[in-house]
């Protein structure tokens, strides 16, 4: 069974290709054969894991024509695979729409590699759009970073709003994201929502310094500081993930 | 080569020493699934990698190496391993060492795109293997010109192209085979061959199972060992019994009852291993709650397990048993002509077995017609018993047909079989949990202990009616024209 998980907040800089990068690092560390999928024109991820954000023939050459199993690129991480960003996909949207089932183009893409990967994770750009909606037909499980403040859980309502009722719709997989415990507001507001939300994870990815560095190294938190709060959150945070979807 | 390999702007790493252990069920059921699973390292930095061969391979830590797949942390590698392992322990097969220097051609994002791993002093288990040095290549997805590149250079430093897998290739050297030991019952026979040599032969080729599988049996490394190891004793059992006319009456006299023996001493530990192994399956369905109120019996039933599979392997280790194996396997070993032999020892293979198995068949069809809704477990069970002689004449002395009318015809019987199995099976525990409940310690007879020890029994008893009202039915299918021609197809296919 491969788990296609999307990382994906409607909400932009809540963490999202961190977590993403991360999670892809540590479940390649616990026995995973990863494919991430940089979904953001902005080559976050790609920049991260070192490989040029640059797909032959853009954006919608692949989606239309498909063979993504050509741009797949391997990474320094073992046995973890990516799928580049490439600017073009700004326009995913208009991209998507020039297909005949736009909403499970994404699916239809990620199906021939399935076999290669026990995990592909899609880095999603901060939106709610048809490239959206193909991520939701795609994936089984949006991990959705959340920052505990107020703006974030309101994103998150509004997302949990969205996929009610839709047949299908992805399992949503929040946890908690650059949390400063030394604030009352984010102490509060994890308590308020974890109580609200039974589908939290538990696990807290700390605001840490550690993340930042990760622009420095291009590397995962893990690969360069395999011992810091930080690294430690991710490879809870992917062994709390990895018992819900294989119990 | 290490020159060369920096002259063509690889960046030499240090020299590191690697250990790798590559590990299989005994019987090599990830090699027949197309994996490779090693332990490479060893103490807190070892991990294990699987390798499929057509994607990446998927590595985890693993401080100490893992004997079944429960051992490792929940996830896809669990997931994969879990269902191929099934009951079976990992074991080590080889252990391949080696001084490795990693030449790595990285792009400009810093990115390694091709990895030459050269290895120096490679050993299988510490004796050296030859050439002295191998070179690995891995290259990432996507960098397919990259590694023809760095092929052809090594193929210009006089190695073979693509080098492959040192790991494989060291072990081929070595002579270790990944495939295991299935101890298939079935050897080849000559339809017009003498009866007894041929029986010899079939004999021989059954103790090897027993003696292949002793080992794992005294040092309870998994369930397998023991069951392999009962299943070869009871062909052999069966096949003494069918070689009336054929052995020397002294010789199937005296090791009719040795094997008999053997399959009664046997007994206990296998009975509570199927516990253990069906445990999941009984308990499971009663719910999160029924299972926390007895595992204080499944705590019970994994102690007498222990003591049962303590006193069996003593029994393995004595001198009985060494006399009975020697004196066999020296009785097996002989040639030529045998004193008291059977007045069908020169006989046709062919002919004794068709009859013999002709004759199986209508004992089968005979007890099974007269068992209906009234008729008392235990006929059902001799007729499991009727049921497994068919089968292993049809395993032992297979050789002799074509394999396609041998699966059919089995096939057929299977499916009465996994009935009878099931109604015996359930039959046998819902006894035995009686016994069980009643020796349990004074500390775990708590009143939900027992009220949940009803529900199991009830719920195994449930299994057992299931199965005996589904029996008239199987048995219907199989009383059939179609398996009475797919019998004569199966004997018409011996030349």
């Amino acid at each position: 069974m491969t788990a296609v998980l999307a990382t994906y907040s409607i909400k932009g800089g809540v963490g999202k290709t961190t977590s993403a990068v991360n999670l892809a690092y540590e479940a390649a560390r616990a026995g995973a054969r990863v494919l991430v999928w940089d979904l953001d024109p902005q080559g976050a991820a790609s920049f991260y894991l070192r490989v040029r954000p640059r797909v032959k023939g853009g954006s919608e050459r692949l989606v239309t024509r498909g063979g993504l199993d050509r741009h797949v690129r391997g990474t320094d991480v073992p046995a973890v695979d990516l799928v580049p960003a490439d600017f073009s996909l700004r326009h995913l949207d208009l991209h998507l729409d020039g297909t005949r089932r736009p909403t499970e183009r994404l699916a239809a893409l990620l199906a021939p590699l399935a076999p290669a990967y026990d995990v592909v994770l899609l880095d999603c750009p901060p939106s709610i759009s048809l490239a959206s909606e193909a991520v939701f037909g795609a994936a089984g499980g949006l991990v959705v970073p959340v920052v505990p403040t107020t703006l974030s859980s309101r994103t998150l309502a509004q997302l949990a709003g969205f996929l009610e009722g839709q047949p299908g719709a992805p399992q949503l997989l929040p946890h908690f994201a650059m949390v400063d415990r030394r604030k009352k507001l984010h102490r509060d507001q994890l308590e308020a929502l974890a109580a609200a939300w039974p589908a939290f994870l538990t696990t807290v990815i700390p605001n840490a310094s550690t993340v930042e560095r990760m622009g420095v190294e291009r590397a995962p938190v893990g690969a360069f500081a395999p011992a810091s709060a930080a690294a430690r959150a991710f490879r809870q945070l992917w062994a709390e993930m990895a018992a819900r979807l294989w119990p | 080569m290490l020159d060369a390999l920096a002259a063509a702007g690889f960046e030499i790493g240090p020299p590191r020493a690697l250990r790798r252990t590559v590990v299989d069920t005994f019987d090599g059921r990830l090699h027949r699934a197309g994996l490779r699973l090693e332990v490479r390292g060893a103490g807190n930095g070892a991990e294990v990698v699987l390798d499929d061969g057509r994607s990446s391979p998927a590595r985890a830590p693993a401080a100490t190496a893992p004997r079944r797949a429960a051992d490792l942390p929940a996830g896809p590698l669990r997931s994969r391993l879990g269902p191929v392992l099934d009951v079976r322990a990992l074991v080590p097969l080889a252990t391949v060492t080696a001084t490795v220097r990693p030449a790595v051609r990285r792009d400009a994002e810093g990115t390694a795109r091709v990895t030459v791993d050269v290895h120096d002093d490679l050993a299988v288990d510490g004796a050296p293997v030859g050439p002295p040095w191998a070179a690995e290549l891995r290259a990432g997805a996507g960098y397919a010109k990259d590694a023809a590149s760095a092929r052809a250079l090594l193929r210009s430093l006089g190695l073979k192209a693509g080098a492959g897998d040192v790991l494989d290739q060291a072990l081929a050297a070595a002579g270790v085979a990944r495939r295991g030991f299935t101890g298939s019952p079935t050897i080849a026979l000559a339809a017009d061959e003498p009866a007894l040599p041929a029986f010899r032969r079939v004999l021989a080729n059954l103790m090897l199972a027993v003696d292949a599988n002793w080992q794992g049996t005294v040092d309870d490394v998994d369930p397998e060992f023991l069951h392999d190891l009962r299943v070869a004793v009871r062909r052999t059992r069966s096949v003494l019994a069918q070689g009336r006319r054929v052995l020397p009456a002294d010789v199937r006299a005296t090791y009719r009852e040795a094997f008999g023996w053997l399959g009664g001493v046997t007994g206990p530990s296998r009975d509570l291993d199927v516990y253990g192994i069906e445990w999941d399956r009984y308990v499971g369905p009663l719910g999160p709650d029924v299972a926390a109120d007895l595992e204080p019996v499944r705590r019970h039933i994994e102690s007498l397990r222990s003591s049962a599979h303590a006193e069996l392997s003593d029994v393995l280790r004595s001198e009985r048993y060494r006399e009975v194996t020697d004196g066999w396997r020296a009785w097996l070993a002989g040639a030529g002509p045998v004193a008291g032999a059977g007045r069908d020892a020169g006989r046709a293979i062919g002919k004794v077995a068709a009859g013999r198995i002709r004759d199986a068949q209508a004992q089968v069809l005979e007890r099974g017609r007269g068992i209906s809704a009234a008729t008392p477990a235990e006929e059902l069970h001799q007729l499991r018993k009727d049921a497994k002689k068919l089968r292993y004449l049809l395993e032992c002395f297979g050789g002799l047909y074509a394999p396609a009318p041998r699966k059919a015809f089995v096939q057929r019987l299977k499916a009465l079989q996994d009935n009878l199995g099931q109604h015996q099976d359930a039959e046998v525990h819902v006894a035995q949990l009686e016994e069980i409940a009643a020796g349990l310690p004074e500390g775990s007879r708590g009143p939900a202990t027992l009220v949940a020890l009803g529900r199991l029994s009830e719920s195994i008893d449930r299994a057992r009616r299931s199965a005996r009202q589904e029996f008239a039915g199987r048995f219907r299918s199989y009383d059939t024209r179609a398996t009475a021609r797919s019998l004569d197809a199966l004997l018409d296919s011996s030349p």
